[in-house]
């Protein structure tokens, strides 16, 4: 067995004990006035600035919300059952803040930093203040980059750039988190050799999960470690059970995380899900706090609350390295209302939404996206030159075949022209479906767009279709490699693409209906 | 909340009448006996705040306590305050009062808390160091609690001065766990 010897413990802890110093202290302190439901009420506390972490009896922490005239009002990231009336509270003088740095990805911690993963302390560069002010004017440019989700509904028509801020929003159980997961498993390409290679940069994400059931946040943490995600993903973490200040602080924690990125010139991408929680979680701590209800309830800055938010998402100017932050909130509506107040309100911050409906999903389409009144109002710039100039005509066609789709229903008889345009409406719906945790590459989604526009699959029958596709992709792949490489690295259809498409096509489908 | 600004103007007027009828070393005498007075008494204070002694009674003993012992002014105060029905919160405003007092003649306040009784020498030094420290005059309480083992803290408003041993050793303790989980 091995021994320890006593001289060795008493150099490590003489080499320990060098440098402490021992100098008197002065903090500031206050007295617990109130507690209770996750708030306390202190009286002292001068000097103490809004936002302000203070430190309570057994290591609970809390930050100042209210400056009164007399005290100030705290709310409580633990359990507040432990702090009695009369306790000592200590300034730290140190606003709520959130450790950055790359040693942040693969890890799962709650938005204060504190692991749960079990993987030992966060090893950070620095902390960060979670709430930081937007940039301005001058700091800024337009998207110009695309930002990959490899769903080609929302890749073909409603494009998302790096530095935008696209809401994603419907009723539950309608596939919300499943596009924003799918997003963030897209990203895996950006951090290969090839990307890199092809003038790509790596998008790092950020996945904040607020209110949500702690079995839900594994679930998702384990998909995006099975698929390799998690290498440059951090996830933020505050359960259904936490307390709601933590909940509202989450998203913050998630946006400085995202802005270390940005800053040092580098794109990520934060998903918050979801808003509608978060607003939820503040309401409760204003109504506590005592701050007067307004519309539903909620308090008078719940629009600031998530302005200030969503605003931090920018793509800065080349002279600050071109950084870029995208945003992809969520929200849940209650029986399809978007006119309810935090819907209205995250609906109008954003820049554009992809609204997802229970009909469609019960119906079979999934992602079940309404391409009707889904929009991105500044992505376009940002998509490849190739897939603007396919699918400029889906949306229409797609818009076409709903109207016609409600005469169909008669079942009077219809004229050719228009029996075509629905069998082509069917099989563009049918081609956007898509499996998910499956993410399908650019070049890919070009291609089948290109087909489905054109009207190329006219003669499959609708059941066969996704089988057909996607043996032709893998057929082109096998034999015509130079259709995707062109669109890859060129990123526009040029004509011999075109030629090759066509020649792969017509020699495919012999072979198809062959077999 | 409602209270600290009720009484802040009470006290303020209060302090600016007697500034104007240069009367206020009169009235900060009594306010100190006021004070004083109730904060040793939790009966009066108990009596001041029950809504259900009328407020003829309340009138009638202040005055008995106090005719004679605090300036006339103070008197009519008392009078008007009752009338007002604010009489429960009278601690209040005198203590508000003292505080605008001391903020005037630049006095404050500090509590110092040793291990063990202290000498005078040690208590000039201390006094003479707090006040170059805060500018201001400063009256100290000495209080004794033998649970912070050795050294002192000072306490002056919101903040802490601590050489306390017991400080001390919480913090050798902080930084042992913190070195000891950088380590492995």
């Amino acid at each position: 067995m091995a021994e320890v010897r006593p001289d060795e413990v008493s150099r490590i802890l003489k080499k320990q004990l060098a440098g402490f110093e021992s100098e008197s202290e002065i903090y500031d302190v206050g007295t617990v006035l109130q507690v209770g439901d996750g708030i306390a009420r202190v009286y002292g506390l001068s000097q103490v600035m809004a936002s302000e972490l203070v430190e309570f009896p057994h290591g609970i922490m809390g930050m100042v919300l209210n400056l009164e005239e007399d005290s100030v009002g705290c709310v409580l990231f633990g359990d507040g059952n432990l702090i009695k009336e009369g306790d000592e509270v200590r300034r730290t003088k140190r606003v709520a803040s959130f450790p950055v740095g790359e040693k942040l990805l693969g890890r799962v911690v709650d938005p204060l930093g504190e692991p749960l993963d079990g993987k030992g302390p966060v090893q950070s560069e620095f902390f960060s203040p979670i709430e930081r002010k937007a940039l301005g004017v001058i700091q800024r440019q337009p998207v110009k980059e695309a930002l990959q989700t490899g769903i080609v509904a929302v890749d073909a028509m409603i494009p998302i750039g790096r530095g935008q801020r696209e809401l994603i929003i419907g009723d539950r159980q309608t596939g919300k988190t499943a596009v924003a997961i799918d997003a963030i498993i897209n990203q895996k390409h950006t951090h290969t050799e090839e990307a890199k290679r092809l003038g790509i940069n790596p998008v790092y994400c950020i996945y904040v999960a607020i209110g949500q059931k702690a079995s839900t946040v594994a679930q998702v943490v384990g998909k995006l470690q099975e698929l390799g995600a998690m290498e440059y993903t951090t996830v933020i973490s505050a359960a259904a059970s936490t307390p709601a200040p933590l909940q509202f602080i989450a998203p913050y924690a998630g946006s400085t995380m995202g802005e270390y990125f940005r800053d040092s010139g580098r794109h990520a991408l934060v998903v918050y899900d979801d808003l509608s929680k978060q607003a939820v979680a503040y309401r409760e701590l204003s109504l506590l706090l005592r701050r007067p209800p307004g519309r539903e309830a909620y308090p008078g800055d719940v629009f600031y609350l998530h302005s200030r938010l969503l605003e931090r998402a920018s793509k800065l100017s080349d002279d600050l390295g071109g950084g870029s932050l995208t945003a992809l909130p969520i929200i849940e509506t209650q029986q399809g209302d978007v006119s309810a107040y935090i819907p209205t309100n995250v609906i109008s911050i954003t820049d554009g939404q992809i609204y997802l409906e229970p009909n469609l999903f019960n119906s079979g389409v999934r992602p079940a996206i309404n391409v009707g009144i889904s929009v991105s109002r500044v992505g376009g710039n940002a998509q490849i030159k190739a897939m603007r100039k396919v699918a400029g005509t889906l949306k229409l066609d797609l818009a076409q075949y709903r109207e016609l789709e409600a005469f169909s229903k008669f079942g009077s008889d219809l004229d050719k022209a228009t029996t075509r345009t629905l069998a082509k409406g069917a099989r563009l719906v049918e081609l956007l479906k898509q499996a998910q945790y499956a993410p399908i590459p650019i070049e890919k989604q070009v291609v089948s767009v290109y087909l489905g526009t054109n009207n190329y699959f006219e003669n499959v029958p609708i059941a066969s279709l996704k089988k057909f596709e996607k043996e032709f992709l893998e057929y082109a792949e096998l034999r015509y490699p130079q259709i995707f490489e062109s669109i890859r690295t060129e990123k526009v259809l040029t004509d011999p693409t075109l030629e090759n498409i066509k020649k792969a096509f017509s020699e495919f489908s012999e072979k198809f209906n062959a077999a | 909340m409602g209270n600290f600004r009720v009484a802040s103007r009470y006290a303020k007027s209060l302090f600016r009448l007697s500034e104007d009828k240069n009367i206020f070393n009169s009235v900060s005498e009594s306010a100190d006996l006021v004070f004083n007075t109730l904060k040793n008494s939790k009966e009066l204070r108990a009596v001041l705040k029950n809504p259900i002694v009328k407020q003829d009674i309340k009138k009638e003993l202040l005055k008995e306590i106090f005719s004679g012992k605090v300036s006339s002014e103070v008197d009519t105060f008392f009078n008007l305050i009752v009338e007002h029905n604010r009489e429960d919160i009278l601690f209040e405003i005198i203590s508000r009062f003292i505080e605008l007092k001391n903020e005037k003649l630049g006095i404050v306040n500090a509590v110092v808390k040793s291990a063990v009784d202290l000498n005078d020498e040690a208590k000039t030094r201390i006094q003479k160091e707090l006040e170059d420290f805060t500018k201001k005059k400063v009256n100290i309480t000495y209080k004794v609690d033998s649970s912070l083992i050795g050294g002192f803290i000072v306490l002056i408003n919101d903040q802490v001065i601590d050489s306390s041993i017991k400080n001390q050793l919480k913090l050798l303790k902080k930084k042992l766990m913190s070195e000891t989980i950088l380590n492995n």
